[in-house]
């Protein structure tokens, strides 16, 4: 019943990448500068972060940070994005600062939270936390409002208690809008984390590429900065996608 | 508990007592209901038509708790209305389905406060989908079904649980014509077998003329009660016969329209 669009391989994508790397080869060995490595050089100082186990460790330290990060934006945003979507004053009160939140860069927020909280998982959750929040609100807002009053008055005739409006009818309803905020909070999140780790920490993808950069080893940078998009690539890839598939399937469903 | 829901359960009076309602428009107050008095026995079926804007949605949603902002008393069987009853169940135009939920968790939610167990629940939402002949439809998405399945489905959900009290607001006014027959007398079949009193409001004098014991004419600004028609022909009834005619056509005086402009 609930058969996926059967995708075949990605060729076209598998081509693009294979000429990126063509023309970065080629680039490389026409340069032959210690400043553009060869890919050879790039795949040995990729070995060298996965085979001691730093590529591992440090990259679990970064997902644990942006993930306290998430929870606590995903938790405040729906929060504010229940109120803010139903009720107009509550939207004009909050709105300054979500508009301040969304474009103070994240580079502030991570500079700020690391003088704030020093060098802790505080800092650098709180840093996450306040840098994705307004995104993720303002997308929320957007969901709440498209979920009409039709749903609201029938889930009010079924009586249906908070927690059972909760799980019927806003988390499924805002899931769309849950997925894509998700998404761009996603991509914000690793920047930010970055910064703080650059700036404050001692361990993370951050600290490490600050550690390549002040030996100046361009392939040790690019090693990490490629881990890094892998692990990116198999979360919307790997994870939401297929989750986001087998949780819309609903909407996908073409009419008999 | 003994036997199942359906015997244990009397249907539901209700009583309206100078119930009017004030919406404010361009700052001033403008009635749209006004003076409605009207005592609904238990297990009848009412229509409520008239033209447009003579508040009968209204109305109908002032019975159903979904606005306490009104004048006058709204009794369900004597407690008075203060919002969506457990006694009380309604069916809109659109049949405001969860879309992200199968049809069987749809009607499932129809019975939520009531305590049942999973495999309680899971008998009760089988035997009212097959009540309204959707046997196969369970694992279906709402987007998934015709207008009138998914009306149906909506149907099934009101059937669970223990309401005794059934508003519906033109609930086929958006179907085509013959799904429109075919629903009219599966809910009078429904409305026979269930205990159930039944308030309908419609545009379509027709359904009015084969659905109820008793219709309702209402006129506009403010809304009020014009006259109320006693329709005692037997059931099943026929639309044919001579008695339909002559309810229709006292229908169609009242509301001085010819039948073309019955349809929304």
């Amino acid at each position: 019943m609930s058969q996926g669009r059967g995708r075949g391989f990605p060729w076209p994508a598998l081509g693009s990448l294979l000429l990126m790397l063509a023309l970065w080869q080629a680039m490389a060995s026409w340069l032959a500068n210690p400043l553009v490595p060869s890919l050879a050089e790039i795949g040995h100082a990729l070995q060298k972060i996965v085979a001691g186990g730093t590529l591992l460790q440090n990259m679990a330290a970064t997902l644990h940070r942006v993930a306290i990060g998430f929870v606590l934006a995903f938790v405040t945003a729906f929060a504010l994005a229940l109120g803010m979507g139903r009720r107009q004053g509550l939207a004009d009160f909050f709105e300054p600062a979500l508009i301040i939140g969304l474009t103070v860069p994240g580079l502030v927020w991570a500079i700020l939270c690391i003088i704030w909280f020093g060098i802790s998982m505080t800092g650098s959750a709180l840093a996450v936390a306040i840098s994705i929040t307004p995104a993720i609100a303002l997308n929320l807002i957007q969901g709440v409002r498209a979920i009409g009053p039709e749903l609201l008055e029938m889930a009010a005739m079924l009586r249906l208690p908070p927690l059972a409006r909760l799980r019927y009818l806003w988390l499924p309803g805002l899931l769309p809008v849950i997925l894509s905020g998700g998404r761009l909070a996603l991509s914000l999140a690793w920047k930010v984390i970055v910064l703080v780790e650059m700036f404050g920490l001692s361990s993370g993808i951050g600290f490490q590429l600050n550690s390549e950069f002040g030996a100046q080893n361009v392939s040790g940078v690019i090693a990490w900065t490629l881990s890094f998009a892998v692990v990116m690539a198999f979360i919307e890839y790997g994870l939401l996608g297929p989750a986001e598939r087998h949780l819309l399937r609903w909407r996908r469903q073409a009419a008999v | 508990m003994a036997g199942t829901t359906d015997t244990l359960s009397a249907p539901a009076a209700l009583t309206l007592q100078g119930v009017g309602k004030r919406f404010v428009r361009d700052g001033r107050p403008h009635p749209v209901l006004a003076g409605i008095d009207l005592a609904i026995e238990p297990g009848e079926f009412v229509s409520l038509i008239g033209p447009s804007g003579c508040g009968k949605s209204t109305l109908l949603r002032l019975i159903a708790g979904l606005d306490p902002a009104h004048e006058g008393a709204i009794a369900i069987d004597g407690r008075a209305v203060q919002g969506p009853d457990a006694a009380c169940g309604m069916l809109f135009q659109e049949h405001r389905l969860f879309p992200w939920l199968t049809v069987e968790d749809n009607v499932a939610l129809g019975a939520y406060n009531d305590g049942l167990d999973k495999a309680e629940l899971r008998r009760r939402v089988t035997a009212q989908l097959a009540r309204v002949r959707l046997d196969g439809a369970a694992q279906l998405f709402p987007q998934q079904l015709s207008g009138g399945m998914a009306q149906r489905v909506s149907i099934a959900r009101m059937l669970m649980g223990s309401r005794r009290l059934l508003l519906l607001d033109e609930p086929f006014s958006a179907l085509d014509a013959f799904t429109r027959l075919k629903l009219q007398a599966e809910l009078e079949d429904l409305w026979t077998a269930s205990p159930m009193t039944m308030i309908l409001v419609t545009h379509d004098i027709e359904e009015a003329a084969y659905l109820s014991d008793r219709i309702v004419v209402m006129d506009a600004n403010p809304g009020r009660i014009r006259r109320i028609v006693h329709n005692p022909q037997p059931r099943p009834r026929s639309r044919v016969s001579p008695a339909f005619a002559q309810v229709k056509a006292e229908l169609f005086a009242l509301l001085d329209v010819l039948p073309e402009g019955a349809d929304r």
